[in-house]
């Protein structure tokens, strides 16, 4: 038993991909220890982690982040009473990940007393970089370098009663350092780098119950949510032309900006859930309101000389967004082998506010303009299905979808005491029809094929779904040591009007496997190809002239490969070897079409983007006695954009740790 | 002869007798008498979730211990053990297996579009992903740790994963079920088919997006309608992505200018997206960064369009 759970979590580890560390080794007696009327299971895993970044650290913090320094890389304690009846709790679990500095920490944590009570926790933080890296000339304009942290704690009382009570608080917050930009001081203006303090924080509490009323399941929750966002900008490089990227004439020296726009919302909501079984009726419905408020101030000030100009603005108001949906499920099993299902779905949201937007320039005379904007959308859907198992051989399955959305939306703006509105409506449907089969001809072996077409009437943008069809088929062998899956996932859009055109088709290709012959060694690969091609009218202006009747390419052959294999040696030495690849083909072509010529030739330039990202790796764990194992892992990643290698990487990374259990 | 006789009629009523027991009535035993032979699954059971049942003392034997899932136990102690003499889901049909766990699990929330998910359509059952005496995580009793139950099916998804670009599944910050339902979900509101599938909607009745990425909601007096529309997919690929950002194109410019196109039909008045103002002019670098300028794509409350 100890064995197979072993062998279990090596197998899980290897098809997972995941970084070379935490180790999946955990040390202590699987079965724990025993004390008092509590059995512990514990093992935590501690140790230096190490890396060495050759070519764009910004690339890799982007895609890797693994650093240096002493970590508490994983943690798992598990604590059970023995008879169900423990005094305070019945179970503890916690875990933990990254723990001291690593760049994806987490803590999971469940403490519950049968029937009396359950807690959960989760504190998740992630360090986020990403300098907005871009090809074709980008500059990477806005950065981030930020901490992002999320928390959950739900609190369920009388979890195994009829009544249950809810009580819960989520909080989310992003912090750190930014760089972006803003363009001054008109339509033609320049570019100027800003640096920013991002401060967001997203706190939601909520309380509920469940309770059951004539055979029908009730479940209510009420929460409240509230968003505060008091990201301010100021001037990166004070005095510093607009250089970003090229000067535009009228160039200026901007020698102070400011801006400041706290921006706070709060989001009420409701949400009720029904569900019933009446024997071979079943029921079950959700429905939502939430009433989001939004108001928001900007303060900006602008100081530039070459020539010398002001620039004040100021905009105040507030956004509402009252949303409203419901979801009704109605099902019907005549038979364990028939179900026939519908579910009718209404989404109403709307989307309004008013802004006054007031500009002091300097330069030009005073604006003030008072904004009231509107979005409404009403969705309507009603989706059947049909699943029959025909034998233990066959089944099938089909449904039929069909939504009808309509979008309300008016734009008006008052300008020198004259108010122009402009009020918009439009409905389209959408319909579609889906069949699917599965086919077991033998007890290991699974065939799965599914077919879904539809079409669009009014798409709201060309590159929405409008004539499409999805295809996909499965095909699984698993027995007790093996298994081997291939699948196949095919999409195809065409969005067509008569002044452009949009097509759009992928389709991926893949089969893994692995082998468990014995406990000690597993073999895990696995190849997956995908293809994406997608074509869309374009139309754009060059030095004034308005170019048309052009198209946009874009074609990526990304051929994907990992495996893993792993062996134990005795009872003391596990090894692990894995590799990780994908190559982004691109259209096969060697060099970058030049980007900096005309812009049709642009255009060829982004077509297609060859790209490599591999990772071999390797891990070795030792047991030195039943409390204590030695670890040790290297991870490499190697990172090549074929057009930029500017923007290529290579980062030796590894760990060595102890895991111990007391 | 006659003592040969009598023997074989004496085989005959005990076996005749057993048989039709066998099949008129089966009948619940002590679950002490499972661990006579499952020891090693009984002494482990009270770390088991379903131990709760058992530790209460007040459930009936139908709802409680082994025969609350395996069934009445009689005729398998009769027999010896056996998996046609009880309820065994290694080799009970999916739909029975789901039958059997929905009994008491049917009246949770989370688990309420079970028979309609994608999951049960495509002959999924439960124990296909759970495994109630060997998993490998103590909360939902899964049989493998989830990113790699998930990705062991869902392949393409895997491969997104590994992409230089991607949330951070693999890295152990967020999990499938932060967005997915593997239940079944009740169908995606915000979207006009069916799909995504297996979404859970968040914030109440959004996107699951935006559970984390709240400064992406709103609400806006400039909302981006694209992405109020049509969703954040219109311009990110949410797994993985060879593109920085998760977007669904290397440069900003092709993904912005493949829908503000100005093509008739299209857009909020059906006069099509708005195209770019005679003042851009492709062949200068400044404008193929559309962002640069236009910060607040997501949505401003200061500028219609997104400059501040």
């Amino acid at each position: 038993m100890k064995v197979t759970m072993l062998s279990l979590l090596m197998v899980s580890t290897i098809g997972a991909q995941v970084p070379v560390a935490p180790s999946p080794d955990l040390a202590g007696e699987k079965n724990g220890e025993n004390i008092r009327n509590y059995n512990v299971v514990n093992s935590f895993e501690t140790g230096y982690r190490y890396s060495t970044v050759g070519g764009s650290i910004e690339q890799y913090r982007s895609s890797v982040n693994f650093g240096d320094g002493i970590r508490l890389l994983g943690s798992s304690l598990i604590v059970n009473s023995k008879n169900g009846h423990g005094a305070f709790f019945d179970q503890i679990t916690l875990s933990t990940q990254g723990l001291g500095n690593d760049p994806y920490e987490s803590v999971s944590m469940r403490i519950e007393k049968n029937r009396l009570y359950r807690y959960d926790m989760s504190w998740r933080q992630n360090d986020y970089f990403n300098p907005g890296l871009v090809t074709a000339g980008g500059d990477g304009q806005h950065l981030l370098d930020t901490q992002n942290r999320i928390q959950d704690h739900n609190l369920t009382l009388f979890p195994q009663s009829n009544v249950k009570f809810f009580a819960g608080f989520s909080n989310s917050s992003q912090s750190g350092p930014g760089y972006s930009s803003i363009q001054l001081f008109d339509a033609a203006g320049n570019i100027f780098p800003l640096f920013s303090n991002v401060h967001r924080t997203w706190r939601e509490y909520r309380l509920g119950n469940e309770f059951r009323i004539i055979g029908v399941r009730v479940n209510w929750m009420h929460g409240w949510e509230d968003f505060k966002d008091d990201t301010g900008a100021t001037l990166a490089t004070p005095g510093v032309p607009g250089t970003l990227l090229l000067p535009q004439p009228p160039a200026a020296n901007l020698n102070s900006f400011q801006a400041r726009d706290p921006n706070h919302g709060t989001n009420p909501y409701w949400r009720a859930a029904i569900f019933a079984d009446r024997g071979l009726f079943h029921l079950n419905g959700r429905f939502t309101y939430s009433g989001g408020r939004n108001a928001f101030v900007v303060d900006e000030s602008a100081q530039a000389s070459s020539p010398t100009r002001f620039q004040n603005v100021i905009t105040l108001g507030n956004a509402d967004r009252p949303v409203a949906t419901g979801n009704l499920n109605l099902s019907f099993t005549p038979t364990s082998k028939l179900t026939i299902a519908n579910n009718t779905s209404v989404y109403n949201v709307r989307t309004l506010g008013n802004s006054f937007f007031a500009q002091f320039d300097s330069q030009t005379q005073t604006t003030a303009v008072q904004f009231y904007n509107y979005l409404g959308i009403r969705t309507v859907a009603n989706d059947t299905s049909l699943n029959y198992q025909i034998s233990p051989l066959w089944g099938v399955m089909a449904g039929y979808h069909y939504s009808n959305r309509l979008i309300t939306s008016q734009s008006e703006f008052t300008f020198a005491g004259a108010t122009s509105s402009n009020p918009a409506e439009q409905s389209n449907q959408l319909r579609s029809g889906e069949m699917g089969m599965r086919f077991a001809p033998w007890k290991p072996l699974s065939v799965l094929f599914s077919a879904e077409i539809g079409t669009n009437s009014h798409p709201f943008t060309p590159i929405a779904n409008a004539d499409y069809h999805a295809l996909s088929g499965r095909v699984q062998y698993r027995a007790k040591a093996f298994r081997l899956t291939g699948a196949i996932n095919a999409n195809y859009n065409a969005n067509s009007v008569s002044l452009t055109s949009y097509a759009s088709q992928s389709r991926t290709y893949s089969l893994n496997g692995s082998w468990t012959p014995r406990d000690r060694f597993t073999i895990d690969a696995g190849f997956t190809r995908a293809h994406i091609y997608t074509i869309g009218g374009i139309a754009y202006f060059l030095d004034q002239q308005l170019i048309q009747n052009q198209s946009s390419v874009y074609l990526s052959n990304i051929n994907s490969i990992y495996t893993g294999i792993r062996y134990e040696f005795g009872s003391r030495v596990d090894f692990y070897v894995g590799y990780t690849r994908v190559q982004d083909l691109g259209d096969g072509r060697a060099t970058a079409a030049s980007g900096l010529g005309s812009a049709p030739e642009l255009f060829q330039a982004v077509q297609t983007f060859p790209v490599v990202f591999q990772s071999p790796s390797a891990r070795v764990s030792v047991k030195i006695n039943n409390k204590l194992r030695w670890n040790l892992g290297y991870q490499y990643y190697g990172y090549r954009e074929d057009f930029s290698s500017l923007l290529g990487y290579r980062a030796n990374t590894g760990y060595t740790s102890v895991s111990f259990s007391y | 002869m006659l003592q040969m006789f009598g023997r074989r009629f004496l085989l005959a009523i005990v076996l005749g007798g057993a048989c039709i027991a066998q099949a008129q009535t089966n009948r619940y035993v002590s679950n002490d008498l499972c661990k006579t032979c499952h020891s090693a699954i009984w002494n482990a059971f009270y770390k088991n979730p379903h131990f709760k049942s058992i530790a209460s003392g007040k459930e009936p034997p139908e709802n409680t211990g082994c025969q609350g899932c395996h069934g009445p136990a009689g005729n398998h102690v009769d027999n010896g053990g056996g998996k046609d003499t009880i309820r065994a889901f290694s080799v009970l049909p999916p739909e029975q297996a789901l039958d059997t766990c929905l009994r008491c699990h049917g009246q949770t929330l989370s688990r309420a579009n079970i028979r309609t998910s994608q999951h049960t359509l495509n002959g999924m059952a439960c124990t296909s992903c759970h495994s109630i005496h060997r998993s490998q995580s103590v909360h939902a009793l899964l049989r493998k740790p989830q990113t790699a139950l998930c990705e062991e099916c869902h392949t393409d998804v895997r491969a997104q994963f590994a992409m230089p670009f991607k949330h951070r599944v693999e890295e152990g910050v967020i999990a499938c079920t932060d967005c997915h339902n593997p239940h079944g979900s009740f169908a995606p509101t915000w979207a006009m088919a069916s799909r995504p599938r297996h979404v859970d909607q968040a914030m109440a009745n959004e996107e699951p997006c935006l559970k984390c990425h709240a400064d992406k909601r709103g609400p806006f007096i400039f909302e981006h309608l694209g992405v109020r529309v049509d969703g954040c997919e219109t311009c990110h690929a949410p797994h993985g992505s060879t593109n920085s950002r998760l977007l669904l194109r290397p440069v900003v410019f092709t993904l912005c200018l493949e829908c503000h196109n100005g093509a008739g039909n299209f857009g909020r008045q059906g006069n099509g997206v708005p195209a770019q103002t005679s003042n851009h002019n492709m062949a200068d670098p400044r404008y193929q960064n559309c962002t640069a300028c236009h910060v607040r794509i997501h949505g401003s409350n200061a500028d219609s369009n997104f400059l501040r």
